[in-house]
């Protein structure tokens, strides 16, 4: 009991600390774009509850976006989703709505928390055979 | 983690007819079928997303290709509930074990596997199990009494620490101005409560009681985050089986999938004795 009270009071603490240490956000922001640095540090995360957190926008284009970024974000103009915005492609009823036609789609989503945003692009390509590879657009955070 | 070691092989089997074993024994169960409603509850969901995930498989380099792969994640979900629904009825302490184990197991794998990390049915359900993992191993002390007290306790800290994920995910600009809730549910979202409210309200008047909705919710999963777990049991069981089931009711029957397990954990405090 006290190795699973000792990783309740762990999460706690880190849950605590996010919105006034902006690295412990960030890593969050990170970790909702499938941007964490290794994909271990990443699945590392999964037990930190994280529902409806964050302001997750997301918008999925059939045309190429745009790689430039200007030095100040301007908002996307995308729907609201709760949590973990990549799921617009990888959760089933996205992939469906958007991939089941066997196009190329980009994916935008972006996340803010208390002055932090992070923007990420992703492409969709139809694979060899079926299926799509996903590419990811940039790699270095944006902040507001 | 001697909370996992192997069940002693000498222990005395849990279904022995005294009041306060059968409490011990309906804890387990309370929780195990809460975990079983979590994974079932979407059940036709999954069955369509069992298709998509079929067809339209995803080639991410960040995964590894097995935590990418349909097979995985059908036969994690399936194993999963195979095992919490045995749990639920066998009373033999080394198979409550080997099924408890096994659903943590699939658990940790559906919440890192690519087509299942961002659905919270995983992540309460993984802490559920974590709980079922410890409990099982206490079935047979001796003092019954004293083990439902600290597996209500776990289970308060459990459900305080899900909620205080909630909250401080929220502690920004966009909950507190309502914007989020507003885009996600008051805008197009067919459920009860905002058919409603669309068909009764004009759409300046949404948007304030969609700030002032949004509002409750960071302050009631801040305060329950915060202290529903210094609780007394009863009231702490009750509060929280009351809080849970209004959620989903009011903002998606949905979410009783990730919700049913957590309804279960708490539910274990009702069976705390009176002291």
């Amino acid at each position: 009991m006290l190795v699973i009270v000792m990783l309740i009071v762990t999460i706690a603490i880190w849950l605590l600390l996010m919105p006034v240490v902006p690295a412990i956000a960030s890593a969050t922001l990170h970790r909702f774009h499938l941007r964490t640095p290794s994909f271990a540090a990443w699945a590392m995360q999964f037990p930190i509850p994280a529902m409806y957190n964050f302001a997750n926008r997301y918008k999925v284009e059939a045309d190429q976006v745009s790689l430039e970024s200007s030095p100040e974000m301007v908002p996307l103009d995308g729907r609201m989703v709760n949590h973990f915005p990549a799921r617009i492609f990888t959760f089933a009823d996205g992939r469906y709505l958007h991939l089941r036609h066997g196009e190329d789609r980009w994916l935008t989503i972006e996340s803010s928390y208390r002055g932090q945003g992070l923007r990420t692009r992703f492409h969709a390509e139809p694979a060899e055979g079926f299926g799509f590879d996903l590419h990811r657009l940039d790699g270095k955070p944006e902040t507001q | 983690m001697s909370s996992f070691s192997k069940p002693n092989s000498n222990l005395t089997p849990p279904l022995v007819h005294t009041k306060q074993l059968n409490r011990v024994l309906l804890s387990h169960r309370l929780v195990q079928g809460g975990i079983l409603l979590t994974l079932i509850w979407k059940w036709s969901f999954f069955v369509a997303a069992n298709g998509i995930y079929g067809t339209i498989p995803l080639n991410d380099p960040f995964f590894p290709s097995w935590l990418q792969s349909a097979t995985t994640v059908r036969a994690a979900f399936v194993t999963a509930v195979a095992a919490v629904g045995l749990n639920l009825s066998t009373s033999r302490p080394r198979l409550q074990w080997v099924c408890s184990l096994t659903a943590l197991l699939c658990m940790t794998v559906l919440c890192i596997h690519q087509a299942s990390y961002n659905d919270m049915t995983f992540v309460t359900a993984w802490w559920a199990c974590l709980w079922a993992m410890w409990f099982v191993n206490h079935l047979s002390d001796p003092n019954q009494a004293k083990l439902l007290r600290r597996a209500s306790f776990l289970s308060r800290l459990i459900i305080s620490l899900i909620l205080l994920g909630g909250a401080s995910g929220k502690w920004t600009a966009e909950y507190w101005s309502g914007e989020v809730f507003t885009d996600i549910y008051f805008i197009d979202r067919e459920f009860w409560v905002f058919q409603w409210l669309r068909s009764q309200f004009e759409p300046e008047q949404l948007r304030t009681i969609a700030t002032w909705y949004s509002r409750k919710v960071v302050l009631v999963e801040t305060v329950a985050g915060l202290g529903l777990w210094a609780l007394p049991p009863r009231i702490a069981a009750a509060l929280a089986i009351l809080l849970l089931s209004s959620i989903a009711l009011f903002s998606n029957f949905l979410l009783f999938s990730v919700l049913f397990a957590l309804i279960g954990l708490a539910s274990v405090g009702l069976l705390v004795p009176r002291s």
